[in-house]
């Protein structure tokens, strides 16, 4: 370990986590299961029709939806159309239950 | 202040006026010119840039004036939205026919097939929405193209997502798409236009009631409908649980584009919504009902105008096993007469009720009764019945279903199974007996469903078929804190087979969303 160097704040705190026994926690909410841009695995479904291979859990990544306007029919963008979808709530895994749909029931 | 600001300092004035309540009254193109064109030019008289352009159903001008008031700010007071969205759909909806393709979007049914509209809509659009979302909407190609226009400047990342990243993503969409759309759907048909010049029906009267609900409950019934002061639609439902006891309800309805009845009301002292369309002659409702916080959750109805012609709408049961006996409800019309109602060849009926919309009969079926359809008959109608000898096949219904985890500001998302059971007939064909009794259970769908412990965390299967999933939110207890999302197989097996008679579907138990439009 002592060769690798931590370019980002993120790989700094997965050290001190590491150094501290406590990298298989961070490691379970940092870094999402099978969720990449550059995959898309589908935000309900993935491609082969299951869940395998979703963002586990989707709070994790959530606002890295919301923001970019990734999912937009299903996950509120802040791009454009709901740009306070989130505010106040800066933790999706801790904040969740506080999320509104956006689409009034009337 | 830039002179280009002023434009837009005038729509803004126009978009607030000071005293809404008045323009209330206003007709609905007056309402449109007051509301809309701050920033829709009227190039025409009562011709608005944009808004003339287009055709949707109610609900789809519901979602577009909502856009208005979230995206642009549009301070619009809920009379002069609900005025807009009744005068938008009157003169600007879709068609009976138009409309019917996509009617299960609008009746908000869990688990349909989406309409298959080729492979490049179904990647352009489908990706996000159902197809039936597009397939009730009505432009031309122009105006299909500022619809692609809208998507790049509101959703611009959907071009770097994949079908977007991987393909002249724009250049399909700007050129080739608009024509094809355009073609599906165009503003003006012949449809149309032949339904702005027809009477509208008129729905006011008595009218018998079936209705179904996934998961083994049946309803018959009357409704008394009539029209308030205001023009609109009153409900009265006095109906019978097939096999329990009675049901009221009421509802208050809007009617749209002539046949688009719209209703919210009760119905066994549960909240109602009612999506039914009225058929062009008038005498037939039909549509779904469903609970406002469980759209998933709700019944098919059927209506027909108590005078109509003689038809039977619906005998329930509407399979018999041979040796057996049951009281079997026919609805209908003209059921009434003085000749005794036949069950067909080897049923014995004892007559209990008989009225011209309603007979109740004690019905029992010879143990050496030949398997095959019979014709109910009674008065000047008749319907169907299946006498049976054994279940040979079971089909679980949806074949495919998504169930989503809820908690917090959001609902859980149910899933109702049902067992369609079949019977092989001596010549070799096979007849649907119908929903029949089945023992349900849930399994791993496959080996990494069964890794994951999928059934144990995903929720849980009740008796009737119906899935209830489990809380959202990471659950520590699984593997990277996961959702108590699941893959599973839902199995059902016939309890009136002799033999291990099983039907498969497939169970996608998934996460939320925060995005509910009334079309998907």
């Amino acid at each position: 370990m002592s060769e690798l160097k931590p370019t980002n704040r993120k790989a700094e705190l997965l050290l001190d986590a590491a150094a501290e026994g406590r990298a298989a926690e961070v490691y379970a909410m940092d870094t999402v299961a099978g969720c990449a841009t550059t995959f898309d695995p589908g935000w309900e479904v993935d491609p082969f029709g299951g869940v395998a291979s979703l963002c586990q859990p989707m709070e994790a990544d959530l606002y890295g939806c919301s923001d970019p306007c990734w999912w937009p029919a299903q996950v509120p963008d802040t791009m454009n159309t709901y740009p306070d979808w989130d505010a106040g709530k800066p933790s999706a895994q801790n904040d969740w239950r506080e999320l509104d749909a956006v689409f009034p029931k009337k | 202040m830039p002179i280009r600001s002023v434009p837009l300092l005038l729509a803004l004035l126009v978009l607030a006026p000071a005293a809404p309540a008045a323009a209330a009254t206003e007709s609905g193109a007056a309402l449109v010119r007051t509301w809309c064109s701050g920033c829709h030019r009227e190039r025409a008289p009562g011709q608005f840039e944009r808004i003339s352009d287009i055709r949707k159903t109610p609900e789809g001008w519901v979602m577009t004036l909502f856009r208005m008031r979230q995206v642009h700010h549009l301070a619009l007071p809920d009379e002069v939205h609900d005025a807009l969205v009744r005068h938008l759909a009157d003169t600007q909806g879709l068609a009976p026919a138009e409309a019917a393709p996509g009617r299960f979007a609008l009746e908000r049914r869990p688990n349909v097939q989406d309409l298959d509209l080729g492979p490049e809509l179904g990647v352009m659009c489908g990706r996000c929405h159902s197809l039936a979302r597009v397939a009730l909407q009505r432009r031309d190609a122009d105006e299909w193209l500022k619809h692609m226009h809208f998507h790049m400047g509101q959703f611009p990342s959907l071009e770097y997502q994949a079908s977007g990243r991987d393909r002249p993503w724009w250049e399909i969409a700007s050129t080739k798409l608009p024509a094809e759309l355009a073609a599906l759907y165009p503003l003006a048909t012949p449809a149309w236009r032949d339904w702005q010049a027809r009477a509208k029906p008129e729905l006011a009267g008595r009218w018998v009631v079936v209705g179904h609900v996934p998961g083994g409950r049946d309803f018959y019934g009357t409704a008394e409908i009539r029209r308030d002061a205001a023009g609109e639609y009153r409900a009265q439902y006095a109906l019978t649980e097939v096999g329990g006891g009675a049901l009221a309800g009421e509802s208050h309805a809007i009617v749209y584009t002539g046949f688009e009845w719209r209703g919210r009301g009760t119905l066994g002292g549960h909240a109602t919504r009612e999506i039914y369309a009225a058929s062009e002659d008038g005498r037939r409702l039909t549509g779904r009902w469903f609970d406002p916080e469980h759209s998933e959750e709700g019944g098919d109805f059927t209506a027909l105008r108590a005078d109509a012609p003689a038809e039977v709408l619906a005998v329930l049961p509407q399979a018999l096993k041979v040796g057996t006996g049951a009281h079997v409800v026919v609805v209908g019309t003209g059921l009434a007469g003085a000749a005794a109602p036949s069950f067909g060849d080897g049923a014995r009926a004892v007559v209990a009720r008989r009225e011209a919309n309603v007979l109740e009969a004690d019905v029992t079926v010879a143990a050496d009764a030949a398997p095959g359809n019979r014709v109910v008959s009674a008065g000047a109608a008749s319907g169907r019945l299946v006498v049976y000898r054994q279940i040979d096949a079971l089909e679980v219904r949806p074949a495919y279903g998504i169930a989503r985890v809820g908690g917090g500001r959001i609902a859980p998302v149910t899933a109702q199974f049902e067992a369609i059971g079949a019977t092989r007939l001596p010549g070799g064909e096979l007849v649907s007996l119908g929903p029949v009794a089945a023992e349900w259970r849930a399994e791993p769908f496959d080996e990494e469903a069964k890794r994951t412990a999928d059934v144990d965390f995903a929720g849980r299967l009740e008796a009737n078929g119906r899935y209830r999933p489990a809380g959202a939110g990471p659950n520590p207890k699984r593997e990277f804190s996961g959702n108590n999302v699941g893959n599973l197989a839902i199995v059902a097996r016939a309890r009136d087979a002799g033999d291990a008679l099983e039907g498969r579907g497939h169970l996608v138990v998934t996460v939320q969303r925060w995005n509910t439009p009334p079309i998907y």
